[in-house]
């Protein structure tokens, strides 16, 4: 689904990454892990074309360029971090998504919302929230269903779980398991957590 | 018949200036000499104007009106750039053409439709009297002056906006927005920043605000009849006008604002 050959990502004189290759398949999971600054949130941005890295990166058959670049956005589904969203309430963060033009054909499903919330440890009453409302926590978990239903071929999470504690890291951990073995989507996702590290298909250390 | 204002009146008015002086020194805001030197500015600026004006009415060309309107629309621009701090690379052509387009098409609407400047004979139909200096240089003015204040704000707003919040533009572009919707939100805020005043305004003239054309009018010998009506269009006029050039800017500007991955360029001045 993601295929990377030879990236290699310098600003300047310093060079972040050199020659990185790996690929993500269909019902993996992968972690990209690393010290602070070693370019793991830049590697996520790269594969979406908002960072110029050189080298080779295919989604889902298509090489990314400044041609092609929608397309290969539309087959991911892309969760940055400490996102901080421009809605008032959680049913407008969660239902926007599905407005995007090219999202009209994806059926919003508040059934498969909630049902994905349960897994998440979200209670049902938070649709119903303002967004100033819920914790940075919530948020995440939040954003990181939509992403779900989304039903992308790939997902990027950028620290989907910097703001949870253990348990609920362990939820969200299963819920990618889900997404992946289930819903035969690729995750390639950045974390600094042991527990996701450990639960992943593999990881990569930039 | 309006009451002349003599110089030593002119003398005596701007004596009131002493009080927003004294408060400016007072509270050491550094705004005194700058607004020592703008009143200055204003009175030796209206002045020139004055005199200017007066030869555009007296000869009355339609195409040397539409020079100088040509002249207000590069002077708007060019102060409207040095406000924003954006680069005139990105912004000059698209605000250029942004408030000349405006201008003239909502001139032409409010001048040719609703106060009936144009003529029909033998001839044809003759839109050369929609140029006519009384109206033509007042209506483009207001219409420009209005234009520059919303495009100030709403641009800073708009970029300052997507610099600012980078990560949410990301995630929409990220999640198969096209660049129209992931600035959407911006636009939207920038819209909202600019526009308030205008409609807060607009909601209690007449009320609470006494609005300059209706008093320019009764002041000049109009009745109030009257004068409301002309006020009632110029708000019209330059509430669309103020819309119309942002959107036509915004439009415009997107090409060189952004490469072809959809991140924002480096638009702002060092």
């Amino acid at each position: 689904m993601l295929r990377i050959r030879n990236l290699s990502l310098s600003y300047g004189a310093q060079n972040v990454f050199r020659d990185v290759t790996f690929d993500v398949h269909r019902g993996e999971i992968v972690c990209v892990c690393g010290e602070s600054g070693c370019g793991k949130s830049s590697m996520l941005k790269s594969v979406l074309g908002f960072v110029d890295a050189e080298g080779d990166i295919q989604v889902d058959g298509i090489r990314l360029a400044e041609t092609t670049v929608d397309e290969v956005r539309r087959c991911i589904a892309y969760i940055p971090q400490e996102l901080s969203l421009p809605y008032e309430t959680v049913e407008e963060m969660v239902r926007s998504p599905f407005a995007l033009h090219t999202n009209r054909h994806i059926v919003f499903s508040e059934e498969k919302l909630m049902s994905d919330w349960r897994m998440l440890g979200l209670s049902g009453d938070l649709m119903s929230k303002r967004a100033t409302e819920i914790s940075g926590g919530q948020r995440q978990r939040i954003m990181l269903s939509v992403a779900g239903l989304l039903g992308k071929r790939l997902l990027l999470a950028d620290e989907p779980t910097s703001a949870l504690d253990e348990d609920s890291t362990l939820l969200v951990l299963d819920y990618f398991k889900m997404l992946a073995k289930e819903r035969g989507i690729a995750v390639l996702l950045v974390s600094h957590s042991p527990i996701i590290m450990a639960g992943c298909t593999s990881c990569l250390h930039l | 018949m309006i009451e002349d204002i003599t110089f030593v009146g002119l003398g005596i008015g701007l004596l009131l200036m002493i009080v927003p002086f004294f408060f400016l020194s007072k509270y050491r805001t550094g705004l005194l000499r700058p607004a020592m030197g703008g009143t200055a500015r204003m009175i030796v600026q209206l002045y020139l104007i004055g005199l200017y004006l007066q030869y555009l009415f007296e000869y009355n060309l339609w195409y040397v009106n539409l020079a100088w309107g040509l002249i207000m629309v590069l002077v708007a621009t060019g102060t409207a750039l040095q406000r924003t701090k954006l680069k005139p690379t990105v912004l000059a052509v698209p605000m250029f053409v942004g408030f000349l387009s405006t201008a003239i098409i909502v001139s032409i609407y409010f001048l040719g439709l609703v106060l009936g400047l144009y003529s029909v004979d033998g001839a044809g139909l003759t839109l050369t009297t929609l140029f006519t200096a009384q109206y033509f240089i007042p209506v483009f003015g207001l219409l420009l002056g209005n234009m520059l204040g919303v495009n100030v704000v709403a641009l800073n707003t708009y970029y300052e906006g997507i610099k600012r919040e980078q990560q949410t533009y990301y995630y929409m572009l990220g999640n198969g927005a096209t660049r129209w919707e992931a600035t959407a939100p911006f636009l939207r805020a920038a819209i909202i920043k600019a526009f308030n005043p205008c409609i807060a305004n607009m909601a209690v003239m007449g009320l609470v605000a006494m609005p300059g054309t209706m008093i320019g009018q009764i002041l000049g010998g109009s009745n109030p009849a009257l004068a409301i009506k002309y006020q009632m269009m110029i708000v019209v006029i330059t509430f669309v006008a103020s819309m119309m050039s942002l959107m036509i800017t915004v439009g415009l500007a997107s090409r060189k604002s952004f490469d072809k991955m959809g991140r924002l360029k480096d638009v702002f001045e060092d």
